[in-house]
């Protein structure tokens, strides 16, 4: 078995995939004179998956499984992960998203003794309720660290009034409540079904060799045979659950979020949709939009103003947020606006220099070692690929991004989040 | 290739360049230092964003991004810092690399005459900055000092010491305060970039695969121009007479426990790299004394961290508990700091704090960003060393060393942010 080299012109990088016999897909991308090294082992386990199958079998889990299995994994029989990687100096972590758990490590002497505690960490499932009771302090307090982070809830409160059942209207971490009801039982359920090879990607960027990297894997790996799983989401109607929510916080600027909920007619997005949408909202409401100069001149937004396109399977969404003293103003200007740009579209102008725009960030985007590395898993899980944006985007049209914003900015779907003070 | 090189272009201006050819994304910087006072800090913070937003060309930011939008989405973005008892006014401009540029412009030429004109020929007509302008920004930066207090922890460890420093310029904000900026007028905003291109300590820097002289040339036209006295000053150096406790409630799910305490004031980078070593064997890593013990064992909370600030000789250790935990956790970490002023301190727990700092130092040579703050952190250490020099540096510090610079912390204030 071989690594299959991948290279893009127009980047001028390459990397080096494969499926390893073990199950794992491999990618390894390396930089040219970097002395670091960025590793990163996940699986598209996070927290929506409270409902799925796994070989024919129907499981649930409380909310917050996800994330308390990441916290226990780091922890084996012989000790928890942060003292090995101690002894390598490597910067190790963890995080558990919607869609995927990863485990990392970032290091600049010592890759293979570190890369070997990364594997070990993910095949050595230790969970017992001792070790589940001694986490439930520590997430605890992350809970009521996330519930006072206004950015956090004005998010999380949006998505439960966007989505009436589908599980992404969970807090990533679950509650208090739902944790307490964790077991080992429902771990190492959790852990069987995603944490099989064949559910999970390495991707390894920056000072990195294919053939040394194939050698650990070789010897450190166990094999896995293939497993049946699959998400289970509930039927999700296209309309929102409520146009506004809003919570009272201990803060002094109120904070925004305004989600424009979509279709799902395909599992994930495809590159070109991504690229469009990105086209379209720097054109719309980027900082040398006339809609970004008119909220600024009303004092309606500042320089936190952003969007972003959000996506889990079964759900999508264009989310703009930031801080507003009136948030209420900010959402009708930009409503108005929206209905305005489905009468008239996007211009030839602001396309061209929106295209622009997106280039130079795809290519800012390939100096950062934790960009690719989430790009490359991302693509592993949703079937893109990172280097056909590169190249899909220079092909782009005004055509195409015009024809996009028919299926985008529905100005009747919405729901604004507003966070703010007494 | 990497190529570092510093020269002095006039009295107190100073350009450094890194030549290095791995990255798609080149960096300039313009950083204006001054002593931070009352009298000036906001009308400085001020400045700095009126003038990243529009010049004489490009007179309002509408135009301006324009402008950046055709250099393929370049950025040009102030920010306000507090360094030891400096308020650090930087500018920075960020944009592709020539050799990307679809049509063969040279991005990183334009971005360097932009960057020399937005501070040396900004909006202004009869003495007069644009009041157009000047309200935008005003209105922006008093949302970003209210903004301050959404987010609790930074909000927390900014009361501390701010408690702590009450009578030294440290514990002014690096914005000033809500008040000053409110009342400042266009004259003000004018005699600030008066004094401030006469009398700030500038450093200028260029990180990427431009040629220097390029990017150095518009700015040694401009200041060759202009006589300049750069200003000195050295930080206030206290010790706590007796601790402090001050608890403040606020309507949050988690209680926040900041311990500010008086530490080595680092003059060169020796002392400056054994704060570090020392304050990450106590609380800067996952196998730190704090990590270990606050949170592992004790279950206590999911951060407890330790920070250094050599430039002023504080460091602050902060956590977020339940409120009757409040006491526990703050005799935890005592407890901790002890036995690291007792020199109970493992051959381990030292040499994973080494490779840790080490690697830290190592990293930061594979992003410009980092690249950059390294050196600029360099600057009141006058100390050039790459990060590998500091690397070995490191790696030869003592635990005596690491003992005698704990002696040296002493608890000033514990602030507290009492939950329901």
């Amino acid at each position: 078995m071989d690594f299959t080299k991948i290279e893009n012109q127009r980047v001028g990088e390459h990397y080096f995939r494969m499926k390893h016999s073990s199950g794992l897909t491999v990618i390894v991308y390396p930089k040219k004179g970097f002395h670091s090294t960025y590793a990163v082992i996940g699986t598209r386990f996070g927290s929506i998956y409270s409902r799925f199958m796994f070989n024919g079998k129907e499981i649930t889990v409380p909310d917050g499984t996800a994330h308390y299995l990441e916290h226990k994994l780091f922890e084996s029989e012989d000790g928890d992960a942060f003292t090995k990687y101690a002894k390598t100096g490597a910067s190790a972590n963890a995080f558990t998203s919607f869609t995927q758990t990863c485990y990392l490590f970032s290091c600049t002497s010592q890759f293979e003794e570190s890369l070997k505690i990364l594997l070990e960490l993910v095949q050595t499932p230790y969970f017992t309720k001792e070790t589940i009771a001694k986490e439930f302090g520590i997430i605890s307090q992350e809970i009521k660290m996330y519930d006072d982070n206004p950015d956090w809830r004005v998010m999380m409160n949006m998505l439960c009034g966007m989505y009436h059942n589908h599980p992404i209207n969970k807090d990533i971490a679950g509650t208090v409540e739902t944790i307490s009801e964790i077991t080992p039982e429902v771990l190492y359920n959790c852990y069987n079904s995603y944490y099989n090879f064949h559910n999970m990607v390495l991707t390894v960027v920056g000072n990195a060799d294919p053939e040394q990297i194939l050698k650990i894997l070789d010897s450190s790996l166990r094999t896995d045979s293939p497993v049946e799983t699959k998400l289970l989401i509930p039927d999700e109607p296209y309309s929102v659950v409520k146009p506004y929510v809003e919570q009272i916080m201990p803060v002094s600027v109120p904070t925004f979020n305004l989600g424009f909920k979509e279709k799902c007619p395909s599992d994930y997005v495809s590159e070109k949709e991504i690229i469009c949408t990105n086209i379209l909202l720097n054109a719309f409401l980027g900082e040398s939009s006339d809609l970004y100069r008119r909220l600024m001149d009303s004092k309606l937004i500042n320089s936190t103003f952003g969007y972003e396109y959000m996506e889990a399977l079964g759900c999508r969404s264009v989310i703009l947020s930031g801080e507003s003293r009136e948030p209420k103003a900010a959402a009708k200007m930009i409503l108005d606006a929206v209905r305005k740009l489905h009468n008239e579209g996007i211009s030839q102008g602001d396309f061209d220099a929106s295209k622009n725009v997106y280039y130079g960030k795809l290519m800012a985007g390939f100096d950062s070692k934790h960009y690719i590395a989430g790009e490359l898993i991302d693509g592993e899980f949703s079937g893109r690929n990172m280097f056909d944006i590169v190249d899909i985007a220079a092909d782009v049209t005004l055509d195409d991004v015009n024809k996009c914003l028919e299926t985008k900015l529905d100005a009747d779907n919405v729901c604004l989040s507003v966070v703010k003070g007494e | 290739m990497f190529e570092f090189i510093r020269n002095k272009i006039c009295e107190g201006v100073t350009f450094s360049s890194i030549t290095d050819d791995r990255f798609k994304i080149g960096r300039q910087s313009a950083v204006l230092i001054v002593p931070l006072s009352y009298e000036t800090a906001s009308a400085n913070a001020l400045l700095t964003c009126v003038l990243a937003r529009s010049c004489k060309k490009y007179p309002d930011f509408t135009s301006l991004s324009k402008k950046l939008d055709s250099l393929y989405g370049a950025s040009l973005y102030p920010s306000v810092q507090r360094v030891g008892e400096y308020q650090f006014l930087t500018i920075s401009a960020s944009g592709i690399e020539d050799r990307y540029a679809l049509n063969g412009e040279s991005v990183s030429m334009e971005l360097a005459k932009l960057l020399s004109t937005i501070i040396f020929e900004p909006n202004i007509i009869d003495g007069k900055f644009s009041a157009d302008e000047v309200e935008q920004e005003r209105r922006q930066l008093i949302e970003t000092i209210d903004s301050e207090y959404n987010d609790k922890r930074y909000y927390a460890i900014k009361r501390c010491t701010e408690i702590m420093c009450r009578d030294e310029p440290y514990s002014i904000s690096r914005y000033g305060t809500r008040q000053q900026v409110e009342e400042l007028t266009l004259d003000d905003i004018y005699t600030a970039w008066q004094r401030i291109i006469r009398e700030s300590r500038v450093e200028l820097t260029m990180l990427g695969s431009t040629s220097p002289e390029n990017a150095c040339e518009g700015f040694s036209q401009y200041f060759s121009k202009m006589p300049r006295t750069p200003a000195v000053i050295t930080p206030v150096q206290k010790k706590p007479s007796e601790v402090r406790h001050i608890t403040e409630t606020e309507d949050l799910s988690q209680s926040k426990l900041v311990m500010g305490f008086r530490c080595q004031y680092a003059k060169n980078q020796q002392t400056f790299l054994e704060n570090s070593l020392m304050s990450a064997v106590l609380g800067g890593t996952p196998t730190s004394k704090l990590f270990t013990n606050v949170r592992e064992k004790q279950s206590l909370c999911y951060y407890c961290a330790s920070s250094v600030n050599s430039s002023k000789g504080i460091m602050v250790i902060d956590s977020g508990v339940e409120t009757e935990n409040i006491e526990k956790t703050e005799f935890a970490v005592m407890e901790q700091l002890e036995m690291l002023k007792r020199g109970i301190i493992s051959d381990e727990e030292l040499q994973n704090a080494k490779l840790a700092v080490k690697n830290s130092l190592m990293s930061s040579l594979d992003s410009l960003a980092a690249m950059q703050s390294y050196y600029i952190g360099g600057i009141l250490l006058e100390d050039n060393s790459s990060p590998i020099e500091a690397a070995k540096i490191v790696e030869k510090i003592s635990k005596e060393r690491i003992v005698e610079m704990a002696q040296k912390v002493e608890l000033d204030t514990v602030f507290s942010l009492v939950g329901n």
